[in-house]
């Protein structure tokens, strides 16, 4: 190409490495490949990944459960016999934080994945059959998020649902209710996506190729949405990781004998002046959790969307 | 070089602007200076990104704060740079007003057009009484011929038409009588019958002020007729400047000769290559090293690098330092000699020869039939309501088209926008039965069959290339996936898919080992050869093309119009071509359909039409064209149409196109009733024998009173000042046999 972009030696580079690449490669690689080099989002899934085997296999290297108690040791500093210490009750704080963290990872993978598959089936069926169809399942999306989420979850798993808290426990019911108020928003923006999806001429030049209209669905309305899925799920796993230390917090959450980040953290934050270790251990991981999902975020985008400019940045790094 | 001329209006000196992006700081401007006199017309042309928008938001004060702008802009030697934006308010909309593009967006849709024309009033002029106040906007409304001012001040503006907007921004712009009035791109948007109205007001509108009017625009047509300087920029920087005649008949740098070669012209019936300038504009966030040219410029040597070459006279150096707008003629470029009126610049180019295609030898009546439409129409309801619709009117968006394209010819659709020319296509696209009118696809008729196989067929047949590169790409398609999706449909095996997409990409001039991209990774021009490389891939005998090279510009246009050219040539293709850009179809069109409210209203040859239109419609839509000839364009009669197309509602009983025909106009009262009652057919000359009509020229027209006379009032003549006699006396004679 002869202009003046190949002056620049990142460009040069880039252009020498595209030319010398096997000339049709498979698109999941060149995907790969996009997320790869964003550094920040390679930290971030490899964060996010050593929290979750640290969550299932953290329990193996300690002697210690969530149950027993050490009557010697209550509400000990980090010491030798417990890594971090223990709670008032005399319980292995690393014990705990391995369960607490397990649950919040489930909370939030189940309600972000769910949730968003929810709001896609959704969504996109109100733009397939618009009319009528489309004003009835809207109406019922914004009665919906009129509804106060607060309310209904306090009276879920405390008093009114008392009949339900016997059988079913406490994350698996703030699950479902984080799950009822969680997809009406994405399920709007995928409707009003895919609708203009619908207008673009690139679906128009497949209709007139003769393309069949499943295909077209599934192979040019679906990717285009795609990357807004993909973005909604590790916003919407933020979401429900924050949602439950927030319930959690106020007390309307998960409730003890149940642990998550949000239980311990409420637990400690009358002794943070004693007992600060309680509080840190269960925030730091809260931190780590979401923050390594924002890193992910930036390069999913990258990845999936080739408007992001990923080569504008690389040349970036170049100069 | 500080002072400038003393009687300028606006002297602009060194202007650079910089802006902060994600991608690091854009040099936007870089360098940029002229003055403008007091009544005079200053034209800057530049392709789209070459800094000409920046230039004037930054001399009227609006670039957002993240701009970082340095130089100085006087206006009556007075500083306007570094004015607070308080104090820049004063001269805002009082000394210096703006036109923009985009005529909705830059008008309030909450208030009325009155209301924001009082409001302009107001600012300036706090003193002034209400009821001044309203009869000068009704004057000014006036001034830019909107009918009915009084009753239009309280219209808003989604009730005006695009054309309309662009008056009232006008009328807002000129209220206050400023010094200078800056058009940034005032037509770009506008149909030409409604551009040349435009123009034509903003000539009366300087004629009346006495403003400088600094005209931007990409168009070299447009600024031909209507400055006395242009200055044309390239990245950021001007690049050569000199008086309107200097840059047309004798330019001197490589970049304004390629742009002069590049763009086709409507008065001409040559058929040469246009001349493509490969490659695209610098990226502005690194500095050039040389000449910002070099990297397309065919004449670049090493001392081209040697430093970016400063604006110095060709003349000789007696005029060193001069301005641009000064009227010197200067050029950046160190091999100005090598350029000038005896340089043949499809040789400076290598233009491709123009191809000839192995059909160009058959008479048209030997060839086959790809495409035959008869009689198609397509109607749509009128509603009015939302609970209970009632049908208030039928809009006639096609109405009985028949015509008929051959093997290897391009045929071409032309009219303003609205006339019915895409709602033609899809119906050509969506080819079922359940239409009204038949649509027959090689042989394959949409009354005959419409099972899927048929239709398959026919698509095999047919391909569309699409107006916007971009949107007609999905983004997230490889172009290997992209060229893939039509080749796997029509069951091509793996391998053979493979190398057919190679094929393609060579064919189309793309690198083949860059299908790997996604279509963002490639300029507009790119994007759209992978869009002809798509309609290609299944070797369809006719492609439908929708505006195929408006969105892009002039300098690529002519890369996409010999490619489209040589590919016909090649593959023996048919093109059916719909375009609103009347120099482009007569480059590549052999025959034109001229089309008004769902109606053809002249068809035939190219030449015969373009030379010797018989309609009036034809005759004014070809009269609004500008060519990028100053002379030429100075002393040209223009046909200047009344209104804009009729609203379906009020679809004359007679003649569709009475309500705005010029010869309608002027015809005695009872000819007039003929127009009025009777529907002209379309057809050849009357009165000819059958075998004169075979032998004469391809040319059918549906007019009651072709080369009638052209009402005094809607004809217009520039510099009439020049060319005192002109105006009374028609000068088209010879044109003017037949009905007085
Ligand atoms: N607000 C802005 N922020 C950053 N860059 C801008 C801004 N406005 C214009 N530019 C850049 O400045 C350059 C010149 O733009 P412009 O003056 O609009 O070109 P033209 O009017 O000649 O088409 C372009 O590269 C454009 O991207
Ligand atoms: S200076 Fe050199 S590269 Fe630039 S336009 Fe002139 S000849 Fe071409
Ligand atoms: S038939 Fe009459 S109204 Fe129609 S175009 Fe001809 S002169 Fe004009
Ligand atoms: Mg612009």
């Amino acid at each position: 190409m002869t202009n003046l972009n190949a002056i620049d030696p990142a460009a040069v580079a880039e252009e020498a490495r595209i030319e010398n690449d096997d000339v049709v490669m498979a698109k999941s690689a060149i995907i790969l490949r996009r997320f790869l080099r964003n550094k920040t989002a390679v930290a971030g899934l490899v964060l996010f990944l050593a929290l979750t085997v640290f969550s299932f296999a953290g329990g193996f290297f300690s002697a210690w459960d969530k149950e027993t108690i050490d009557p010697f040791n209550i509400g000990m500093p980090p010491s030798a016999e417990h890594l971090l210490g223990t709670s008032q009750a005399g319980i292995d704080l690393y014990a705990l934080t391995v369960e607490g963290t397990r649950i919040s990872i489930l909370i939030g993978l189940v309600v972000g994945l769910v949730s968003v598959l929810i709001a896609a089936v959704y969504g996109c069926t109100m733009a397939y059959f618009g009319g009528k169809v489309d004003k009835v399942m809207l109406f019922v999306l914004e009665a919906l998020i009129m509804m106060p989420a607060l309310l209904v979850v306090a009276v879920a798993t405390s008093g009114g649902g008392d009949g339900l808290r016997e059988n079913v426990p406490s994350w698996l019911l703030l699950i479902i209710v984080l799950l009822v108020f969680s997809w009406m928003g994405s399920a709007r923006l995928i409707r009003s996506l895919a609708m203009s999806l619908m207008q673009r001429d690139f679906v128009k030049a497949a209709r007139y190729m003769g393309v069949p209209a499943r295909r077209i669905v599934w192979r040019h309305l679906v990717p285009n949405i795609g990357s807004l899925l993909v973005l909604d799920i590790t916003r919407g796993v933020t979401g429900a990781v924050l949602a439950e230390v927030a319930f959690s917090f106020v007390g309307i959450g998960i409730k003890v004998p149940d642990v998550s980040l949000g239980v311990l953290i409420n637990q400690a934050t009358s002794q943070v002046q004693t007992f600060p270790w309680m509080f840190w251990v269960p925030l730091v991981v809260m931190f780590l959790l979401t923050g390594s999902l924002a890193m992910m975020n930036d390069g999913l985008r990258d990845a999936f969307d080739p408007g992001s400019g990923s080569v504008g940045r690389a040349r970036r790094k170049g100069k | 070089m500080s002072g400038g001329a003393s009687n300028a209006v606006l002297s602009v000196r060194d202007l650079n602007v910089r802006f902060n992006s994600e991608d690091g700081v854009v040099h936007a401007v870089r360098g940029c200076g002229f003055d403008i006199l007091p009544g005079k017309t200053l034209g800057i042309v530049g392709e789209s990104g070459s800094g000409k928008s920046v230039t004037a938001l930054a001399a009227m004060g609006l670039l957002p704060e993240t701009a970082e702008v340095t130089g100085s802009v006087r206006l009556d030697g007075k500083e306007l740079l570094g004015l607070s934006d308080k104090a820049m308010c004063r001269h805002r909309g009082n000394d210096i007003a703006m036109v923009f593009q985009d005529p909705l967006s830059s008008l309030t849709p909450v208030y009325s057009v009155g209301q924001q024309i009082i409001e302009a009033l107001r600012i300036h002029h706090p003193g002034m009484s209400k009821q001044a106040m309203a009869a000068r906007a009704v004057e000014l409304l006036s001034m830019v011929g909107v009918p009915g001012p009084r009753d239009r001040l309280k219209a808003f503006p989604h009730e005006f038409s695009g054309g309309m907007r662009q008056r009232v921004l006008i009328a807002i712009a000129m209220a206050n009588n400023p010094r200078v009035l800056i058009a940034d791109e005032p037509t770009t948007a506008l149909d030409v019958t409604i551009q040349a109205q435009v123009l034509e007001v903003l000539h009366t509108a300087q004629d009346e002020t006495g403003a400088a009017v600094v005209m931007i625009t990409h168009d070299l047509g447009v600024v031909a007729g209507m400055a006395d300087d242009v200055v044309v920029m390239y990245a950021g920087k001007p690049v050569e400047t000199g008086s309107a005649e200097d840059i047309y008949y004798n330019p001197r740098m490589p970049y304004t000769m390629g742009l002069l070669g590049a763009v086709p012209r409507v008065d001409v019936a040559d058929k040469a290559s246009l001349v493509p300038i490969d490659g695209i504009p610098p990226n502005l966030v690194r500095p050039p090293a040389g000449c910002s040219f070099a990297p397309r410029c065919p004449l670049a040597e090493e001392a081209c690098l040697q430093g970016e070459p400063e604006l110095l006279p060709v003349g000789g150096p007696e005029e060193s330092g001069a301005l641009p707008g000064s009227g010197a003629h200067q050029a950046a470029c160190i091999r100005t000699d090598a350029v000038g009126p005896g340089v043949d610049v499809h040789e400076l180019f290598h233009a491709p020869p123009v191809p000839v295609s192995c059909f160009d030898a058959v008479p048209r009546q030997e060839r086959r039939t790809v495409l035959e439409l008869r009689d198609v129409r397509k109607h749509f309801p009128l509603t009015k309501g939302s609970l209970i619709k009632r049908r208030i009117g039928t809009v006639r968006a096609v109405d009985g088209l028949s015509f008929d394209i051959r093997e290897g010819e391009c045929f071409s659709i032309v009219g303003e926008s609205g006339c019915g020319k895409t709602t033609t296509l899809l119906e050509i696209m969506e080819f079922n039965k359940d239409q009204d009118g038949e649509v027959a696809i090689g042989g394959l008729s949409n009354k005959a069959a419409s099972d899927a196989r048929t239709r398959g067929a026919m698509r095999r047949e047919l391909q569309m290339v699409f107006q916007d590169p971009t949107g007609a790409l999905d983004p997230r398609f490889t172009v290997f996936e992209v060229l893939s999706e039509p080749l796997e449909n029509a069951g091509m095996a793996k391998p053979a898919v493979r190398k057919r997409i190679m094929e393609l990409m060579e064919l189309v001039g793309l690198q083949p080992d860059h299908v790997n991209r996604f279509p963002n990774q490639f300029s507009g021009g790119q994007r759209q050869r992978i869009g002809i490389a798509r309609a290609l891939a299944v070797n369809p005998r006719l492609v439908v093309l929708d505006e195929p090279v408006s969105a892009l510009d002039v300098s690529v246009q002519a890369g996409i119009i010999n490619l489209l050219d040589k590919l016909r040539a090649e593959l023996g293709l048919s093109y059916l071509m719909v375009a609103h850009d009347l120099s482009v179809v007569r480059h590549i069109s052999n025959r034109v359909a001229v089309m008004y409210a769902g109606k053809i209203v002249e068809i035939g040859h190219v030449d015969t039409v373009f030379d010797h239109p018989r309609h009036p419609y034809t005759r004014a839509l070809l009269s609004a064209i500008p060519v990028p000839d100053p002379r030429l364009e100075r002393t040209r009669e223009r046909i200047i149409l009344r209104g804009d197309l009729p609203s379906p509602l009020d679809a004359p009983r007679g003649c569709n196109f009475a309500t705005r025909c010029p010869v309608f106009a002027a015809l005695p009262a009872a000819k007039q009733e003929k127009c009025l009652t009777a529907v002209p057919p379309l057809g050849p000359e009357a009165g000819l024998q059958a075998g004169e009509r075979a032998a004469g020229p391809d040319q059918q027209f549906a007019c009651f009173f072709p080369d009638g006379e052209i009402d005094a009032d809607m004809l217009v003549f520039h510099e009439a000042s020049d060319l005192p006699d002109l105006r009374s006396t028609t000068p088209r004679t010879e044109k003017m046999k037949g009905t007085p």
